[in-house]
């Protein structure tokens, strides 16, 4: 135990002393960590408010429950009750049929063509109905709670309206999908320059690692200072990325809000995403481990073959 | 505590190095390995120090055959060992402290208790005054003290030494045989190859011969000998 613990203490030691000799080189790795992390943590930012912004927007979704022309007081109670339970839906209000006629006749004063139309109908037409958001903007979501309201007994017909929430949502789906890609891709590209990086350091130690195998080290000894290169890279890497990425956010808000502002809202960005930077910390560390535990296997067995 | 029985070994493309030898060496000898450059000598150390395995025989180092041992149990068979190379191996990047204290960095003891234990190490082969001196201002003779010092830090019973004092003038190379004999009184296990009879004179010590890959024996020396002819007795275990 204390023999495993001193081999990790000597371990990041050495790592944190090559560092210090080779600062320059080291600040550059991690800057390209950091530079290749920040661009799809942006990417996943902007889509993220994006699809935020959507749910901003979330009143302007609302399905429309008619309810049959015979409606008793009794079933709208009824189907008042089975809303209720519904943890789907956000808010909902009733207006009844009188209600909604004496609103068509308000809003049809001014115009005579429509208010006399309605003047001839002489019996209202228009049925009871319930007016109700869901909680979520999503449109399969909102599909499936459609149909589950349109099969409450006494309810004539339910309407979406979410054409637009539709196109948004599949624009949105893009961009998660381009955010993927883009992080795989960068992902890869870590890899390899975090693996090329530990494969040079270790040309340098060649006659170490060569010396040391002579008296007695095991693989997992050598390898041990380079998986710390890597996960330190990882996580100055990731830090300053972090770094970026908030500061990139602080310049936008400073627009975003004066348009906020402009339509009334109080929208910005969160400069403090905890789940996020966790996220790019992370995903830079195992990155780092990832690729100096690849170059470092691969190394060793060449200089033990050698 | 090394047995050799039938060992042979052949590197790919090359005639046999060493042809059925056997032999036993028990714990606190001293064995001088000796043979024209190219007989075997250094092959038949790597194979006690577990970096060759025998193409056929078998290779017994406290009792365990070293071919049927995992690899990942080698690097605690070879900490049994200190190892001292001709070329000494040192590392020209850190000074003679740091490249002594390798071997205890590698079994994991305490910055405290190594620090200890090298200038010890560094006392006994006598360049303790040279603790932060880089190895390249070293004289050779210096050089494979500090190799010694290595190979000894981490209190091996078994010291395997590759013609140590191969590339040192005579005066340095005695230096170099006085320390060995002095770790041999204290219990150490001493295999020592080398191609010139220097320094053997002193005591009556074991030689093993080796002539093309063929194993001689003759247990005692006289206090002069001439290698070539030297040998007088088959070795059969």
């Amino acid at each position: 135990m204390i023999t495993w613990l001193n081999h990790h203490l000597q371990a990041i030691k050495l790592v944190l002393s090559r560092m210090r000799s080779n600062l320059l080189s080291t600040f550059m790795i991690c800057l390209v960590v950091g530079v290749a992390m920040c661009l799809p943590s942006l990417f996943y930012l902007a889509v993220d408010n994006l699809s935020k912004l959507t749910d901003h927007m979330k009143s302007e979704t609302e399905i429309s429950l008619f309810l049959k022309l015979d409606a008793t007081a009794a079933n709208i109670a009824e189907i008042d009750a089975v809303l209720a339970k519904n943890t789907a839906i956000y808010q909902y209000h009733l207006v009844t049929k009188d209600e909604a006629w004496q609103q068509l006749q308000e809003k049809s004063k001014d115009n005579p063509n429509i208010s006399s139309a309605i003047g001839q109908l002489g019996k209202n037409p228009l049925p009871d109905a319930f007016y109700i958001q869901a909680k979520s903007a999503d449109p399969d979501t909102l599909e499936t709670l459609k149909n589950t309201l349109q099969s409450i007994p006494g309810v004539e017909q339910a309407i979406l309206n979410a054409d637009w929430a539709k196109r948004l949502a599949t624009l949105l789906g893009i961009g998660k999908k381009l955010t993927f890609f883009i992080t795989a891709l960068l992902a890869i590209v870590l890899l390899v320059i975090i693996g090329n990086t530990v494969r040079m350091q270790i040309l340098t130690q060649k006659d170490e690692i060569e010396v040391s195998y002579l008296i007695g080290a095991t693989n997992s000894f050598i390898r041990m200072p380079f998986l710390y290169a890597g996960v330190l890279y990882g996580l100055l890497g990731g830090v300053l990325s972090v770094l970026m990425v908030g500061g990139i956010i602080q310049t936008f808000n400073y627009s975003i809000m004066e348009i906020s502002r402009l339509y009334g809202s109080d929208f910005s960005l969160k400069i403090v995403n905890a789940e996020l930077y966790l996220m790019i910390i992370g995903l830079a560390i195992a990155i780092g481990w990832m690729g100096s535990y690849l170059a470092v296997t691969r190394a060793i067995s060449a200089i033990k073959i050698s | 505590m090394i047995q050799f029985d039938q060992v042979s070994k052949r590197y790919p493309g090359s005639d046999q190095i060493l042809k059925n030898v056997s032999f036993n060496i028990g714990a606190g000898e001293f064995v001088y390995v000796t043979g024209h450059s190219g007989a075997g000598k250094s092959t038949l150390l790597k194979l006690i120090a577990a970096t060759e395995l025998p193409t056929s025989g078998t290779v017994l180092i406290a009792h365990q055959n070293v071919s049927k041992l995992k690899s990942s149990a080698i690097p605690f068979l070879r900490r049994r060992f200190g190892l001292i190379f001709q070329d000494h191996k040192l590392l020209y990047d850190r000074n003679c402290f740091e490249n002594v204290i390798l071997p205890l960095r590698i079994n994991g003891v305490s910055e405290q208790e190594a620090a200890k234990r090298v200038r010890a190490a560094l006392d006994k082969v006598g360049l303790l005054n040279k603790e932060k001196v880089m190895p390249i201002t070293l004289s050779g003779g210096e050089q494979q003290r500090l190799a010694i010092a290595r190979a000894v830090v981490s209190r091996p019973s078994i010291l395997l030494a590759d013609e140590p004092t191969g590339n040192l003038d005579a005066s340095y190379a005695a230096d170099i045989m006085a320390i060995f004999q002095a770790f041999n009184q204290v219990g150490v296990t001493v295999i020592m190859s080398t191609h010139d009879a220097l320094g053997m004179s002193a005591n009556q010590s074991r030689v093993l011969h080796l002539d093309h890959g063929l194993l001689t024996e003759n247990p005692f020396m006289q206090k002069t000998l001439n290698l070539e002819t030297a040998p007088t007795e088959k070795f059969s275990s």
